[in-house]
């Protein structure tokens, strides 16, 4: 068998470097791109779930050209082999537009009449689904969902299955302009923005840069496969991600009590799930499927709304169940933030309404996660219970449960405690972790006496510490001084450059938990080195160069990435996919602050691009911003 | 005064220079300040350096980057350490971000008082007059985007230091070419070899050679 292997990876060795059996070098580099024919429209989704979409037909988008691909990505998803360089050719670039550079043909052409050449119409319908916006005229989702994206299709890889969308093909009958001025758009319609079915490569842009961050950092996030760039900074968004299905469309046929909709669209995720291997103990009857995909969900909203909390990311999360996706992955960069400091109050200005904060997430994600107690329990029993009876609930103390356990164990991370240490001191220790976290809240959350004010988009009462510096600096200073530092200088660590001089008073109280914060770090190495049986010193080395990586001074804000998004906008003539891929997959590694990465420095830093450069300042000069 | 210059190279190269340096700490388990020439991604170098170091039996270190905002609290701690090393990199950048936060002078009293100052490459040639060997041969000169113009370091020493030297001619005609406009002379010195300055007195690890008015000579 292995030999068959072999003698088959050298046919295609030697076919790739030239021809095989005749076939021409450049007949072979298009079959090179032949996973992309699957990207058709067609989806798992259209046959099982047909009350959760919209067909639409399409044709072929011109004029448009690849400003960026995702090389990596790619790979992962199977469309080009492994070994393709990271370059754009003539074949690759025509695959993408051929496959991705399409425009729905939507109501508004059916109905004036609208004709198209019938060699641009493509053959398969295209899927824009249904789901739940709170931002909808109709609360109960039946005219909301992808108001100018379609479901490019699926892709199946290496025992994965990905699903990919575009943003920016076309106005769907699902926007909300088309209820609101009840009619239908042209796409591109300049009168109206959001609704004219066209997306922006600046939006492309920022998601690109902010997921690959975040996913570098262990969070699931749609990633972008593409963009394809038009005139005018017009550009459709590929994106691309396991399962793109998020809670709202499943809450859509709950609340309009649309069982059999409901039920395709929850065994649809559960079998998917399943397939992908993400779920590997699904129970054999279906009332305990549910109960586990309950289970499940519970799982990862918890976990979501600590990891959100503690890496201080802003994902407006709410009852509608959208802008996030259901395996806890994020979707819509739109609204999504990291501040640098934990900026509690602050609140994105959405016009009609403000969002949540940061800290009400947590209730968010609980009232989501309590939601899926009320489909399961919908499906089972065909009654749909109003959603307070579910209130005490099992699931929703196992949610506190979760969410309380993945918070020490944030904590800790972030402090550089290491894997099999963590576990000991969650599973020993617990008591002595929570009670440090509550004085490290205390420092994180300390708010600057300016009080609340505006920012540029929304409003915000400035955090006024900087957690990330005392984690790095103090277990410097422990080890190399043998004892605790001065409340001063603990106070000249942490500060950040939003505190004013009288936010830095040290009072009675706050020397005291500069005190206990202190003792308990102590504590802490104490134990380990006990637990372990090293030397303190050696505990605290080892601390320190996790700390130092984890908590590295350059970390990016939402504001650096508009900033970075905005000199990539300049530069953007210059910047070839090619130069744009390298660069995203630079800052990414550079942003990536996982210790146990394995990762050395490659590139000399006096050949870093100018680009690179600037994009460094831009995430130190809002370092601490949101 | 306590100083060590390293040329560069693999750590294992410079284990002979480290060993001079620790019995010039004179100390058990020194302390050690790592300045790195840049921040960027100097976390995974510091790593790196502590790893190095742990080895030989040092336990104590601090980060201390230049060319971002910092407090006093870790600048205290970094002065207070048995040894500052400065790392390789691109030798203007450093000069620029030293200069900037008044770390020159910082440095040099920190030597005064006793403290033992490193420096790979880029590092050691901070320690010398100035850094004009950071700005030849063509073919391996540190670019200086900063465009900096004055070129004067700490003048701790009474020579300048050439890093990565190759014993070949193309080496050896722009150094024999620089020589001949300094009063001092320009100590070339290989990946692996340096130079150990003790209260004063001169001593080569490795090979060494000096160019002085023109002319080359093979001193270790």
């Amino acid at each position: 068998m292995s030999v068959k292997c072999f003698r088959l990876k050298k046919i295609v060795e030697i076919s790739y470097n030239y021809s095989c059996m005749g076939t021409p070098l450049k007949k072979f580099e298009k079959r090179k791109y032949s996973k992309f024919h699957q990207v058709n429209g067609k989806h798992a989704l259209q046959k099982k779930c047909p009350e959760s979409f919209v067909p639409y037909k399409a044709r072929k988008r011109k004029g448009g050209k690849v400003a960026f691909f995702n090389f990596e990505l790619a790979k992962e998803m199977g469309l080009i082999p492994k070994n393709h360089e990271h370059e754009m050719n003539g074949d690759l670039e025509e695959k993408i537009l051929d496959t991705f550079s399409i425009v729905i043909i939507n109501e508004y052409d059916i109905i004036n009449d609208i004709e198209f050449p019938e060699e641009d119409i493509l053959p398969n319908h295209y899927m824009a689904t249904r789901y739940l916006q709170l931002q909808h005229p109709n609360k109960q989702g039946k005219t909301s969902g992808d108001g100018r994206s379609i479901w490019n299709g699926e892709i199946r890889h290496s025992g994965k299955t990905w699903d990919i969308s575009s943003c920016g093909t076309g106005a769907t009958r699902l926007s909300p302009a088309t209820h609101i001025q009840k009619k239908y758009f042209q796409t591109g319609d300049p009168t109206i923005s959001y609704g004219c079915g066209y997306s922006e490569i600046d939006e492309g842009l920022a998601t690109l840069f902010f997921s690959e961050v975040l996913r570098k950092n262990g969070h699931q996030t749609e990633r972008v496969l593409g963009i394809i760039e038009f005139s005018n900074g017009i550009s459709i968004n590929i994106r691309a991600h396991e399962n793109l299905l998020r809670p709202s469309h499943m809450f859509n046929h709950l609340k309009q009590g649309n069982y059999e909709g409901l039920k395709d669209i929850v065994n649809f995720y559960i079998d998917k799930q399943v397939t992908n291997k993400v779920w590997t103990e699904l129970p054999k009857t279906q009332k305990a499927q549910y109960r586990y995909f309950v289970d499940k969900q519970v799982e990862v909203f918890a976990n979501l709304s600590a990891d959100f909390e503690d890496d201080y990311i802003f994902c407006w999360l709410d009852w509608d169940g959208d802008n996030i996706l259901m395996d806890g992955g994020i979707i819509d960069y739109g609204s999504i933030r990291q501040f640098g400091l934990f900026h509690h109050e602050y609140r994105f200005d959405d016009v009609q309404r403000y969002s949540t904060s940061i800290k009400e997430q947590k209730e968010k994600a609980k009232l989501i996660a309590k939601t899926f107690i009320q489909i399961s329990e919908y499906l089972i029993t065909g009654d749909r219970e109003p959603l307070a009876n579910f209130n005490d609930h099992r699931a929703m103390s196992k949610f506190d449960e979760i969410f309380e356990r993945r918070k020490n164990e944030n904590l800790l991370k972030k402090i550089g405690v290491a894997t099999k240490e963590r576990e000991y001191l969650l599973q020993s220790q617990f008591k002595f972790v929570t009670d440090f976290r509550k004085v490290f809240s205390y420092f994180e959350r300390a708010k600057s006496a300016e009080g609340l004010h505006t920012v540029a988009d929304g409003v915000n009462w400035n955090a006024i510490f900087c957690m990330r510096d005392i984690l790095r600096e103090l277990p410097q200073i422990l080890l190399h001084r043998g004892s605790s530092i001065e409340r001063s200088e603990f106070i000249d660590i942490i500060k950040s450059t939003y505190a004013t001089y009288d936010d830095l008073e040290i009072s009675s109280y706050r020397a005291k938990k500069i005190d206990e914060f202190q003792s308990l770090y102590w504590k802490l190495v104490s134990k380990l080195s006990r637990k372990f049986n090293r030397e303190e010193s050696d505990t605290l080395l080892q601390i320190m160069m996790r700390s130092s990586v984890i908590n590295k001074y350059d970390r990016v804000t939402g504001d650096s990435i508009s900033n970075i998004v905005e000199k990539v906008m300049k530069r953007r003539p210059k910047l070839g996919a090619n130069e744009l891929f390298q660069i995203m997959h630079e800052f990414s590694e550079y942003q990536n602050l996982d210790p146990d990465n394995k990762r050395t420095v490659k590139v000399k830093k006096s050949e870093h691009s100018k680009m690179m450069k600037g994009m460094l300042q831009i995430v130190r000069e809002f370092r601490e911003g949101i | 005064m306590n100083l060590v210059l390293y040329s560069g190279g693999f750590e294992k190269e410079n284990i002979s220079l480290d060993r001079k340096l620790l019995e010039l700490a004179d100390k058990e388990n020194p302390s050690i300040t790592y300045i790195p020439s840049c921040s960027y991604d100097s976390e995974i170098d510091f790593n790196d350096f502590i790893r190095h170091y742990r080895a030989l039996g040092i336990s104590r270190f601090i980060h201390f980057p230049v060319d971002i905002d910092f407090d006093e609290t870790i600048k205290k701690e970094a002065f207070l350490s048995d040894i500052i090393h400065l790392s390789g990199g691109n030798t203007y950048y450093f000069l620029k971000h030293l200069r900037r936060k008044g770390m020159l002078k910082e440095l040099k009293a920190f030597v005064k008082r006793g403290g033992v100052l490193t420096g790979l490459s880029a590092g050691a040639i901070l320690m010398t007059p100035s850094i004009c060997t950071a700005g030849f041969p063509e073919f391996d000169k540190d670019e200086n985007e900063d465009n900096i113009k004055n070129l004067k370091a700490m003048n701790l020493v009474r020579f300048e230091f050439f890093p990565h030297y190759r014993n070949s001619k193309r080496y050896d005609s722009e150094l024999i070419k620089h020589s001949k406009g300094l009063d001092r002379p320009i100590y070339a010195c290989p990946d692996g070899s340096g130079i150990i300055v003790k209260e004063g007195t001169l001593a080569f690890e490795g090979k060494c050679f000096s160019f002085f008015q023109g002319k080359k000579v093979k001193i270790n």
